[in-house]
This record gives C-alpha cells, sequence and structure tokens, in this order.
C-alpha cells in the first residue's frame, strides 16, 4: 500500500495520544480547504487526500499523504510523504519525500497536522513549474532501503517554490 | 571534556548544534519573498536539495556543508552530558582553562569574588531555558516563597491568554504549560529537604518532563515577543532580519534553537522574573584593570509595579536577581552567589 516501509514504529506516549485525539477532533470540526482526512482506526498513521488549488498547476489533481506520528510527538515531528504517485514538483522526489524545512529541523511543537498541510499545499500552489528535483535519481536511490526521509540530513537552499 | 589551550575561549563544544549552518540557512535567507497565496504558516518554509546523510559525498560540496560534520559530533557529544549537571565548586571551571587564556584565568577568579558554585545545562540548544527552569525552580524549593509561586501562576495565566489572543490553538500549547505547574507545584509542596532537591534533579533531567518545560518557556517567549512586536521588531531585524512572526516560528519555537538577548528579554518580561547574566569571553579594556561584565534582564515597568504591589517591596528592589546564568559564547550554564 505504501512506497516506503514503515518507520520502526513505537507506539504512541500517552501524551501523544492524547495530543492527536484533539487534533483529530479539530480537523472534524474545521478541516483545512482542500483536505479529506480518510478515516481509519489508525491515530499513528493517517493518510490525507489532498485537492491541487484552483488556478494552480496542479489544479484538481488529487494526491494522497501519508502522515506517521512517533511516539514522542509532538515533541518530535511527524513523518509526511506522499504516496505514489506524488505529485510533480521542484521539492518533491519521486519517492514521495519532501524537502519542506518544517517537517524535519524546523518542526515545533506549536505545529499541528492541520497546519504542516497547509503549508504543503501552499508550496505545491507557488510552483510554477512541474518537475522533479535536480537530484531525485541520486536520492531516490539512496532512499531503496526505505529510509524515513527524517533521517535525511537536508540542504535547504530555497525557499522561493 | 578537555579544552586545549588554543581553544579554551571559543570552544563550542558545548555550544548548540543548532548553531550549525544547516539550522541557520533558512532563516538568514533574507530575500525571501512569500507568495500571496502563501498563509502564514509557511513563511517558514524552504525547500532545498539533499545533502545525504549516510552516503556522504564530500567532493560534491563547498565548505559551508563540511561544517556540518563537527557540529554533528559536538551532537554526539553533547548528549553524554546529563540535562543538568551537578553542582560544581567554581575551581572547576578554573581547571578547565588551565592553560588556556590568562585573561579568563583572571576573570574566573574575579567570579570567585562573588560565586561559590556552577551547575552546567547540556549544550543543545535549549541550555538557556533549561538553566532558567531548574534555576528558578530550585530558588521556589528553598524559599518556599508562596507569594511568588501565587505571582508567577497569575503570569502563566496571562501567558496563556496571550497565546489565545494571538489564535494559537489551545491543544498546542496546554500540556506544556500544565507539565510547568504540575513541576511548579511540585518544588511549592513543602519543606526543602535533600530528598525534594533530589527530585527536582531527576525531574530536570528526565528528558520528556524537562522538554516539556523547555518547550512551555518558547511558548511564552513566543507569545511575549508577538504580543509586544513593535517593541521587538527592531532587534529581531538587526538579529535575523526576518519579520517577528518568522523569527518565533524558526527561532523561537522549534527546540533546539538557541536563546539570544531578545529571547531572554521576552522571557523575563512575560513571568516577571530578573535575571543576570555574567559574561566569561576574552574581552578586557585598555586601562588594563580586568572586570568580568553582566547584565540584568529586569522585566519591564508593568510588571515590576505588580511585583512590589504583590511583595510590598518597592519598584527597583531588583539590584540582584535571584537567577545568575554564567554565558560563554554560545553556552549558557546557572551560576550560585556566595
Amino acid at each position: 500500500m505504501t512506497s516506503t516501509s514503515s518507520p520502526s514504529r513505537k507506539a504512541l506516549s500517552k501524551i501523544a495520544c492524547n495530543r492527536l485525539q484533539k487534533e483529530l477532533v479539530e480537523w472534524q470540526v474545521s478541516p483545512p480547504a482542500g483536505f479529506k482526512h480518510k478515516v481509519t482506526d489508525n491515530l499513528q498513521r493517517w493518510v490525507v487526500e489532498v485537492v491541487g488549488a484552483p488556478g494552480t498547476l496542479y489544479a484538481s489533481e488529487t494526491y494522497q499523504l501519508q502522515v506517521d506520528f512517533p511516539e514522542h510527538y509532538p515533541m518530535e515531528a511527524p513523518q509526511v510523504i506522499f504516496l505514489h504517485p506524488a505529485p510533480l514538483h521542484p521539492h518533491i522526489y519521486s519517492n514521495g519525500h519532501i524537502c519542506l524545512d518544517i517537517l524535519y529541523d524546523s518542526w515545533s511543537p506549536a505545529m499541528t497536522v492541520s497546519s504542516v498541510c497547509i503549508s504543503i499545499l501552499s508550496m505545491l500552489s507557488s510552483s510554477t513549474v512541474k518537475q522533479r528535483p535536480a537530484d531525485n535519481d541520486r536520492y531516490v536511490k539512496n532512499c531503496r532501503n526505505g529510509r524515513s526521509p527524517k533521517e535525511t540530513r537536508w540542504w535547504f537552499h530555497d525557499d522561493k517554490v | 571534556m578537555k579544552r586545549d589551550a588554543g581553544e579554551a575561549d571559543g570552544d563550542l563544544s558545548d555550544a548548540a548544534p543548532a548553531s550549525s549552518p544547516l539550522r541557520k540557512k533558512p532563516a538568514a535567507e533574507a530575500e525571501r519573498q512569500p507568495l500571496p497565496e502563501m498563509v502564514e504558516t509557511s513563511n517558514s518554509s524552504a525547500n532545498a536539495n539533499i545533502v545525504d546523510a549516510v552516503d556522504y559525498e564530500w567532493s560534491c560540496f563547498a565548505d559551508d556543508d563540511r561544517m556540518q560534520q563537527p557540529s554533528s559530533i559536538a551532537e554526539d557529544e553533547a548528549a553524554k552530558k546529563p540535562l543538568i549537571g551537578d553542582k560544581e565548586p567554581l575551581s572547576a571551571l578554573a581547571e578547565e582553562y588551565q592553560s588556556g587564556s590568562p585573561i579568563l584565568l583572571e576573570k574566573i577568579k574575579l567570579l570567585g569574588e562573588q560565586y561559590v558554585a556552577l551547575r552546567r545545562a547540556r549544550g543543545d540548544g535549549n541550555c538557556f531555558f533549561r538553566c532558567f527552569m531548574f534555576s528558578y525552580l530550585e530558588h521556589i524549593l528553598e524559599t518556599q516563597d508562596k507569594v511568588e509561586v501565587d505571582r508567577i501562576t497569575a503570569k502563566v495565566e496571562e501567558c496563556r491568554a496571550t497565546l489565545q489572543n494571538l489564535g494559537y490553538t489551545d491543544f498546542t500549547f496546554e500540556d506544556f504549560f500544565s507539565v510547568f505547574l504540575e513541576q511548579l507545584e511540585s518544588v511549592s509542596r513543602g519543606a526543602c529537604t535533600s530528598a525534594s532537591h533530589e527530585l527536582l534533579l531527576e525531574t530536570s533531567r528526565d528528558q520528556s518532563t524537562s522538554d516539556y518545560v523547555v518547550m512551555f518557556f518558547r511558548f511564552v517567549t513566543a507569545g511575549e515577543i508577538q504580543r509586544r512586536t513593535e517593541f521587538f521588531e527592531p532587534f529581531i531585524v538587526g538579529l535575523s532580519n526576518s519579520t517577528v512572526n518568522q523569527f518565533c516560528k524558526t527561532s523561537v519555537e522549534p527546540m533546539g534553537e538557541e536563546s539570544d538577548h531578545v529571547h531572554i528579554i521576552a522571557l523575563s518580561d512575560a513571568l516577571g522574573v530578573p535575571i543576570r547574566v555574567v559574561y566569561l569571553d576574552r574581552s578586557s579594556c585598555d586601562t588594563g584593570s580586568l572586570s568580568v561584565n553582566h547584565h540584568d534582564f529586569i522585566p519591564d515597568l508593568d510588571t515590576q509595579k505588580e511585583i512590589s504591589q504583590s511583595s510590598g517591596s518597592d519598584i527597583g528592589n531588583f539590584s540582584k536577581p535571584f537567577i545568575t546564568l554564567l554565558y560563554r559564547p554560545g553556552h549558557y550554564d546557572i551560576l550560585y552567589s556566595k
């Protein structure tokens, strides 16, 4: 079902579980525009459908985000990837990994699944060209063993897109 | 950790890994131009190519990238130290600089006139907040000052309201507030015994509890900065050339981001707790007489009034903050007065 294997997963801590339940309720009350949470009984892995915003290169295209929560969420960032097929975008690799600082070094517990989704949609919307990152092949090859994008040492150089 | 003579002063092995170019890069990019459709939360987003951690290809990267290597070694080193160390005599500081700069040794001697001990914090980018946490809770434990406990409890509720007014969702910060209030309750519950002191050390060293309190302070700091945007803006523009909101998103709220004067001012003001920072560096003045500089961060006047009303003391009675931190470039530890 997924393009990468699961990260080594430990059950959610109690505090993480409580927090996620609150996020889920909040999401159900007011989901971010353009997103649909595919309801499962798995609190630790959310699959979220995203529809490209009107007037952008991805208008009315539908993609799926997989959000995996670590044991110590929200102190630790969730792992967010696109399920196959990932949108063609200069910062999205063909294996679904997304180069966005808030998913890694700049994550903070003040963020939520909802705010992360909005940032990803914004990243899609601001793209002016549908293409893979220049180093796509090398990177994807290196990830073949199913490594999590959170183990990648990302180098954020450009935030125009 | 042993230090060599030449590097004693500028040795950043204690400093947070957050100072690595990797971390600072997104924040430093001033020419960022948010697109009209970008929502506020995405202002901090930066995208990139990749430096692969496992199959590191040295030849591909410029000097800037190589700088990341030492910082990850520093991270490993840091992880071996406790989040909060044991109390050490000030002589431990002198030993560190045995064959180091004579200016530093002289300054440490001067420090000895006012301070007796230090307590180190792990250099993980959270050292300022962690030192503040321990120092504050230890003060409450030792003084059992109920007036101060009531005062700060009220302040914490103000900080909660600030975040709500700024549009933060309750569930993003309430757990962190609860953990701090639990810790406060725990140290103000009774007499200061060796057991209660041991318990404070234990919880301060417990990664989860300790990090939750650090994050509580990060929320409080970010809230105060955004509540008084006009006041903080000039500092922030000078420091990072980003907007106040971006600064909070990239340099205050994420764990591991080092603290600057802005953070200290904001936290001290928000909670109404004065903080003294003593600077240990190689600076000296031409006249030849050495002195150790310090700066007192005194909460703004409104807060002072509140404090003096509740404690019955005069405004300006802040000559000696009860929290004293030792600053060496890139790192904070706790100092103990005589």
